[in-house]
């Protein structure tokens, strides 16, 4: 299908003059969708399980320093370096942008995480533990992932789902800003907006045509989802 | 059946099967290719209103539930406070309820004091044992010997509580916690004649000067003004905000300020004043706002004649350029708006710094403006206890005046600084009741834990007195069934109330709490006939409350007199010579104060300045960290007129060479497994200081020095601790 024909092509846009670096986000994604808990010797041991993490450089020298923030996740690449590596189609494109990974088919090459600029694919090497209770937590739309297997931030398709689910009973197609991912929900400043780039009028839409727009690493050629708006005023020219 | 019948089926149904699949070859091939969109399809659940309660802000929340199950938190878009948003806090509540250690049951000490061993015993035998206590102490009229540690309490509960206290005769009820207001109510006070926490018009304003306060993480209601920094930024199609942070550490929230001046500690209140001259020469001040407060903008321009910008200059660290720069952008952008928090309420001089940093919000007429700040409706009264309170309470524990203390919501053992001696003294009260949810620092100690309900399963009404300019009043409704053994806190005060008899029975007549809270939200809504009110009250479940619809006008001009403070002096623990560092311990942006550290979503989210997770370390600036021989990574020894401790380092390019910073909320000693034994409690490097005069605290004046111990401070960052990837490649 052609991306005109297309009714859904979603899209997100960060607006990091409002990024606060909060962490918000983080939270809310990993209470969405089921990641593992990682303790501190797991963290030492690169094992760090967040589909969405907050980037912080530094800039400049005390007493002109400044800390910047990033909120770096899975970009949905239009022309994804993870998807081609696959073996088995784990790691796949489908219609409406989205980068999926179908957990039950990866065999765990890690080929994808190689491939992909952004790092923002993490491996399971070890099965999740959640000590009881808090598996009653557990997101019953989201799959538990085991050991060996590949995941990443996915738009929170279960999300997307159920929106596209609830406006076909209605015989309508989804409205601006009935779908959003948790982080979006969550952000406090309304860093993060998430919708259907196909839509000229989405907010999504309007804001990606922002002047202020950059995509990570696009001279790649991996022409992201993700659309960052440069944070800053005048102060931060040049 | 026959053998040859059967091979006959066998053969047809297998040949069948074979030539279906030849012919039909590719819709078998195409769905292993297109792929099952990953996943199952969402089931239906409902959504709770409930309130928040990870901090007093009273954010609107919805819960998720499905099958009788808390599934997710998400903030309640009604709500006037959070308007759909949650922090990272709030989103982590649903580890506190299904935190693996929660207590399941009633447990009688059963070993010394502090061993951590206990029995478990019933509700009955826990109730039975407490009200023997009690009737003991009434009858030998030692009433008075009962005393309540709480944070501060609003609402129904505040009722409550005041109304047993009375019943039962004692009067020692503290209600203290670090994320109280005194000193915002103190400097209203002081400044403008009103007992009142101001609440800040943010979106609205176009120039943002914070002294010290850290809006996005602990200062009054995050989410509230977080959101309302995102729309002053960037929601006004022409004009994007501008943000100046005052404050020797750059903290999260002045990370994202345009400038940084990054002033000594203590010397808050002088740059203010010299922002203040600079005013006046210029001749760029809202002069009805000065008349209303009492003053005279030549008389005070003499008064102001020794904060020379050279002279602040010198005595606060920030360059005469970068005064000059703030002190235009004060006198040309409009609205501004100017808000003081807690770096400089710690300091010996909090109050007199507090109050010069309001004389600006006069200079520029921001008070009860568009884009200013505005004043939140009184609480009840009696809401929250002072410093000077906090202080007697200890005393009387030394004294031997408190046989019974029942501590419940927070944990005084690890968020008090041992210097004020609560700990100490602990052994002098000879029963200890914890109500509790898991086992932290003061359950430890007790000698009877009583478990507590979650905030998901519990029902108050919450009356933030923080962030709101309306009454707003939160529902807070059980949206699950009880995991374990608990009870809510104001029921087990009735039960309490039922057994004893007496006064106190006759004081709390309600059968349990949901019938008070029904009584007073009727009383809110002018006493309807019950048909009308039972159809409101479930509008109100739905709703998450009852919100006054638009702020009052709110028009009240700064009334009283201004009085300049006569001296801005600040004083430190510990000499210059000795303890050459000043140390400035600052709430953690996701533990506040030590409350969240037994989360584990919490512990593992890397702190957004230093990407450290599961740890609590010490910030040292490159150049003092360089002459010091100090490594990021390294360990170091802390050492305080108080005591030492050892620490992590974090080489911090945002902090003043002179100045070194721990975060408040690791270091438990219980907790349950994730808060437990995460090294050291940095409150124990806190001296006895405070500001005398005015009784309030002084967390900001000790001073410290350093010493590098060994290279093996088992630092451990998320990723990268200087980002994945150069900045100029990902166009940053």
């Amino acid at each position: 299908m052609s991306r005109q024909a297309r009714f859904y092509q979603w899209g997100m846009v960060i607006d990091l003059d409002r990024c606060t670096g909060c962490g918000a986000c983080v939270v809310a994604c990993q209470a969405e969708n089921n990641v593992a808990l990682v303790e501190k010797q797991r963290f030492a041991e690169g094992r760090d399980m967040h589909w969405l993490r907050i980037e912080r450089y530094w800039e400049g020298e005390f007493p002109h320093v400044r800390a910047r923030f990033l909120p770096m996740l899975c970009q949905h690449c239009g022309d994804a370096p993870c998807e081609p590596v696959c073996p088995v189609y784990a790691s796949y494109h489908n219609d409406e942008g989205l980068n999926g990974q179908v957990y039950n088919r990866c065999v765990g090459t890690r080929y994808c995480g190689n491939n992909c600029p952004y790092a923002v694919r993490v491996f399971n090497f070890l099965n999740p533990d959640w000590p009881q209770p808090l598996p009653d937590q557990l997101n019953p739309d989201v799959t538990v992932r085991s050991r060996g297997v590949m995941e990443k931030c996915t738009f929170c398709i279960q999300r997307i789902r159920r929106g596209k689910e609830t406006a076909k009973s209605e015989k309508r197609l989804v409205r601006d800003g009935e779908i959003q991912p948790a982080c979006a929900q969550t952000c406090p400043p309304g860093a993060i907006v998430f919708g259907n780039l196909a839509d000229p009028d989405s907010h999504v839409s309007r804001l990606a045509r922002s002047p202020r727009r950059f995509r990570l690493f696009e001279d790649l050629g991996t022409d992201p989802s993700v659309i960052y708006l440069k944070g800053g005023g005048h102060e931060h020219a040049g | 059946m026959k053998r040859r019948t059967f091979l006959k089926l066998t053969g047809m149904s297998s040949a069948s099967l074979a030539l279906s699949g030849c012919q039909k070859s590719n819709e078998k091939l195409i769905p292993f290719l297109v792929a099952p969109e990953d996943g199952t399809v969402p089931g239906q659940a409902d959504d709770y209103a409930s309130v928040c309660r990870q901090c007093p802000a009273g954010c609107g929340i919805l819960v998720r539930v499905s099958e009788g199950r808390a599934k997710k938190i998400e903030g309640n878009p009604l709500h006037p406070v959070n308007r759909g948003r949650l922090c990272a806090r709030g989103q982590a509540a649903l580890q506190d309820h299904y935190h693996p250690d929660r207590v399941r049951q009633p447990l009688q000490r059963d070993g010394e004091r502090g061993s951590g061993r206990f029995a478990p015993i019933s509700w009955d035998q826990a109730l039975t044992l407490l009200t023997e206590r009690m009737a003991g102490l009434r009858t030998a009229g030692q009433a008075d010997r009962l005393a309540l540690f709480t944070p501060p309490l609003t609402g129904s509960l505040a009722t409550l509580v005041g109304r047993f206290r009375d019943g039962y005769g004692c009067r020692q009820h503290l209600a203290w916690d670090w994320l109280n207001t005194e000193w915002l109510r103190r400097v209203s006070q002081l400044s403008f004649g009103i007992d009142g926490v101001p609440d800040y018009d943010l979106a609205e304003a176009q120039y943002l000067l914070s002294f010290g306060a850290d809006f996005l993480e602990t200062h009054l209601s995050p989410v509230r003004y977080g959101q309302s920094f995102g729309a002053m930024r960037q929601l006004r199609p022409t004009v994007r905000g501008r943000f100046t942070y005052v404050g020797a550490r750059l903290s999260l929230t002045a990370a994202s300020a345009d400038r940084w001046l990054p002033a000594r500690p203590g010397t808050e209140g002088v740059l203010a004043l010299g922002l203040a001259r600079e005013l006046l020469l210029r001749g760029v001040f809202d002069q009805a706002a000065l008349q209303a407060a009492g003053l005279e903008a030549s008389e005070l321009l003499g008064q102001l004649s020794a904060y020379t910008p050279r002279a602040v200059s010198e005595s606060t660290g920030v360059s005469p350029a970068d005064l000059q720069a703030t002190a235009t952008d004060l006198a040309t952008i409009r609205p501004a708006l100017i808000m003081a928090g807690d770096a400089v309420a710690w300091q010996t001089n909090g109050l007199e710094a507090g109050s010069t940093i309001q004389l600006l919000n006069i200079l520029v007429g921001s008070v009860g403006h568009t884009g200013g700040l505005h004043f939140s409706p009184p609480t009840a009264p009696g809401a929250g206890s002072s410093f000077a309170d906090l202080r007697t309470f200890i005393r009387q524990m030394a004294a031997g005046r408190i046989d019974t203390l029942l501590v419940r919501g927070t944990d005084p053992a690890y968020s008090l600084p041992p210097a004020l001696q609560f700990q100490a003294q602990l052994h002098k009260v000879p029963f200890l009741v914890s109500m509790t949810r898991v086992l932290d620092d003061t359950a430890q100690m007790a000698d009877l834990v009583l478990p507590e309900h979650s905030d998901l399963e519990s029902w108050d009404d919450v009356v933030p007195d923080r962030g709101v300019s309306q009454q707003v009043v939160g529902l807070q409704q059980p949206v699950v069934s009880p995991l374990h053994d608990s009870r809510s806190f104001p029921d087990v005060l009735l039960a309490l109330a039922r057994r004893l008899g007496g006064e106190v029975q006759r004081s709390c007549p309600w059968e349990n709490y949901p019938a008070l809270l029904r009584e007073s939200m009727r009383q809110r809504l002018g006493n309807p006939a019950e048909a009308a009110f039972q159809q409101e009250w479930l509008g109100l479940q739905q709703q998450g409350g009852l919100f006054e619809a638009t702020p009052p006008a709110n028009a009240r001009p700064p009334g009283g007199t201004f009085r300049l403070p006569s001296q801005l002096g600040s004083s430190f623990a510990g000499a210059a010579e000795a303890f050459p560092l000043f140390l400035q311990l600052y709430l953690s942006p996701f533990f506040t104060d030590g409350r969240g550290a037994h989360l584990p979503w919490l512990q593992q989210l890397p702190d957004p300045m230093t990407t450290t997770v599961w740890d609590v370390w010490v910030e040292i600036n490159p150049v003092t960290a360089q002459q010091l021989g100090i490594v990021h990574g390294d360990l170091v020894e802390v050492t305080s007129m108080a005591g030492t401790i050892e620490l992590p380092a974090v080489v911090y390019p945002g902090i003043r060479p002179e100045v070194v910073a721990i975060p408040i909320g690791q270091g438990h000693r219980a907790g349950g497994r994730y808060a437990a034994g995460r090294r050291v409690n940095p409150l124990q490097l806190l001296a006895d200081i405070h500001d005398e005069r005015h009784s309030l605290p002084a967390w900001g004046a000790t001073r410290v020095q350093l010493r590098r111990l060994s290279a093996t401070g088992h630092l451990v960052a998320a990723g990268h601790a200087e980002g994945s990837y150069r900045r100029d490649i990902l166009g940053l």
